[in-house]
């Protein structure tokens, strides 16, 4: 619960200083700490049940800092989550260059996810699709502070007592005898 | 027994939370389509809690980007102001002669009792953070129901539109820019008259739509808001024209418009009391007058 809730907090904190940031930097170059700390549970957190209600709270608060309907981002967080803990079982995503450019990969999959829900719920007018530039560079601030945010939630995790928390979740690569 | 409930716990919470997340998006988009996105009072709590803490980062960077911007500024500041003092005689003059064609044509009384009518009750409001997503464009505000914002109110700057109020909260409201995706006005080109649709692109240009036969749209034009949509008053300068698609065989052609607020330096807007229908009473005729106060009293409604 303590854990829960210190995620939730800075999870507000970080979306806030999001927000703060985007009136000053090009949109696509803020990243998406929504996303990120989302990811971040998916491969970190041992307890799924908590992961996928802090992904979806998460989700929640984008929502309410964005111009989006209530539970598009909640939707796509708990999306983001559900890949994490399925990449990290089947991938070894250990490493930093591993993890960004699996981070990249969920950021270009959640704009275009964003935007087949705005889609389906736009009516007649359909809006226009994400810049393919926009999404690439978003993709890569994303990449590049996927390892960070990972650390520090699987940090945060082991400070709050979770000890199996703080245990990188993947498989141990297969040895074959020689 | 205990084994069950643990196996299932873990799908039921999964299905239970979807389902939140989608009956939540219907119903947002419902209360958006009728205008009355007013978020519930512990959803409201979270914006207003976000409302200080980005006033407290956006202090200092709107500081530190004022100084730079007044330096700037300071750089040709001469040449400008004989610029604009060579304008303002212009303009003195031109309105001189206005006045002049005014009372020859006797209108100049008629226009003088219309002012009280045109004057719109607006809010100051301070824009305190963008969007979280890229492909939403949308600012927070500090005002909020407790200052009489709703959804639906227009939002403008001393430059021009700056776009729709969506949600709201006690104390802080949502307003969805003119660039967002999802945002479409009905517009009027100043010189020509000709209308069309201005429409947000999720860029920093938005495009105005508009109907190819007889149109007389050109580079440099400024589109204002027609009015004819209910929902933003006539008028406002929404951008100016800096590119138009060739005329092809369609029915309808393009140009780019690039807005006349300057979104990377806005810190201060108004909010416009009205919203919907009750736009119209701006611009009532002297036959409906006296239902048109009866309304204004009843405040805004929709």
């Amino acid at each position: 619960m303590k854990r829960s809730l210190a995620i939730l907090a800075i999870a507000f904190f970080a979306l806030v200083l999001q927000g703060s940031a985007a009136r000053v930097l090009p949109p696509a170059v803020c990243p998406d700490f929504g996303l990120l700390l989302s990811v971040a549970l998916g491969i970190s957190l041992r307890n799924t049940a908590a992961g996928v209600g802090l992904a979806a709270g998460i989700g929640y608060l984008s929502d309410l800092l964005s111009g989006s309907l209530l539970g598009q981002h909640m939707l796509l967080r708990m999306a983001a989550f559900a890949a994490a803990r399925v990449g990290s079982r089947k991938l070894n995503l250990r490493g930093a260059a591993p993890l960004a450019i699996f981070a990249a990969s969920l950021s270009v999959a959640d704009a275009y996810g964003l935007f087949a829900l705005v889609l389906f719920f736009a009516g007649a007018q359909a809006p226009p699709p994400p810049l393919p530039l926009e999404v690439a560079v978003q993709a890569v601030v994303t990449g590049v502070l996927a390892p960070f945010v990972s650390a520090g939630v699987r940090r945060l995790s082991h400070s709050l007592g979770d000890e199996e928390g703080a245990r990188l979740m993947r498989l141990e690569p297969r040895r074959f005898p020689a | 027994m205990t084994d069950l409930r643990v196996r299932v716990r873990l799908p039921l919470l999964v299905v239970g939370l979807v389902a939140v997340a989608t009956v939540s998006m219907v119903i947002d988009r419902r209360a958006l389509s009728l205008g009355a996105r007013e978020l519930p009072a512990w959803a409201g709590w979270v914006l207003d809690a976000a409302v200080p803490v980005q006033k407290a980062i956006a202090f200092p960077v709107d500081l530190v980007r004022d100084a730079i911007g007044r330096y700037a500024n300071l750089v040709g500041v001469a040449d400008e102001n004989a610029r604009l003092h060579a304008r303002i005689h212009e303009l003195e003059e031109e309105s001189l002669q206005l006045r002049e064609a005014l009372v020859a044509g006797g209108r100049l009384t008629r226009i003088a009792e219309m002012r009280a009518d045109f004057e719109v009750p607006m809010l100051p409001a301070q824009l305190v953070g963008s969007d979280v997503s890229p492909f939403f464009r949308s600012v927070l505000v500090d005002r909020g129901r407790g200052q009489g914002v709703r959804s639906g109110m227009p939002v403008i700057s001393e430059e021009g539109l700056v776009g729709l109020v969506t949600a709201t909260s006690e104390r802080s409201a949502r307003t969805t820019l003119l660039l967002d995706r999802q945002t479409a006005i009905d517009g009027t080109v100043q010189r020509s008259r000709t209308r069309g649709i201005v429409r947000g692109q999720g860029t920093d240009t938005a495009l105005f739509e508009f109907v190819a036969r007889e149109a007389d749209v050109e580079p440099g034009d400024v589109v204002i808001t027609s009015g004819l949509d209910g929902v933003y008053p006539k008028g406002i300068r929404v951008g100016v024209v800096s590119t138009v698609s060739e005329a092809g065989s369609g029915l309808l052609r393009t140009a780019t418009l690039a807005p006349a607020v300057d979104f990377g330096r806005l810190e201060q807007a108004f909010v416009i009391l009205r919203r919907g229908p009750s736009m119209e009473l701006l611009y009532r005729t002297g036959d409906e007058e006296a239902p048109a106060k009866t309304a204004a009293a009843g405040g805004p409604a929709r």
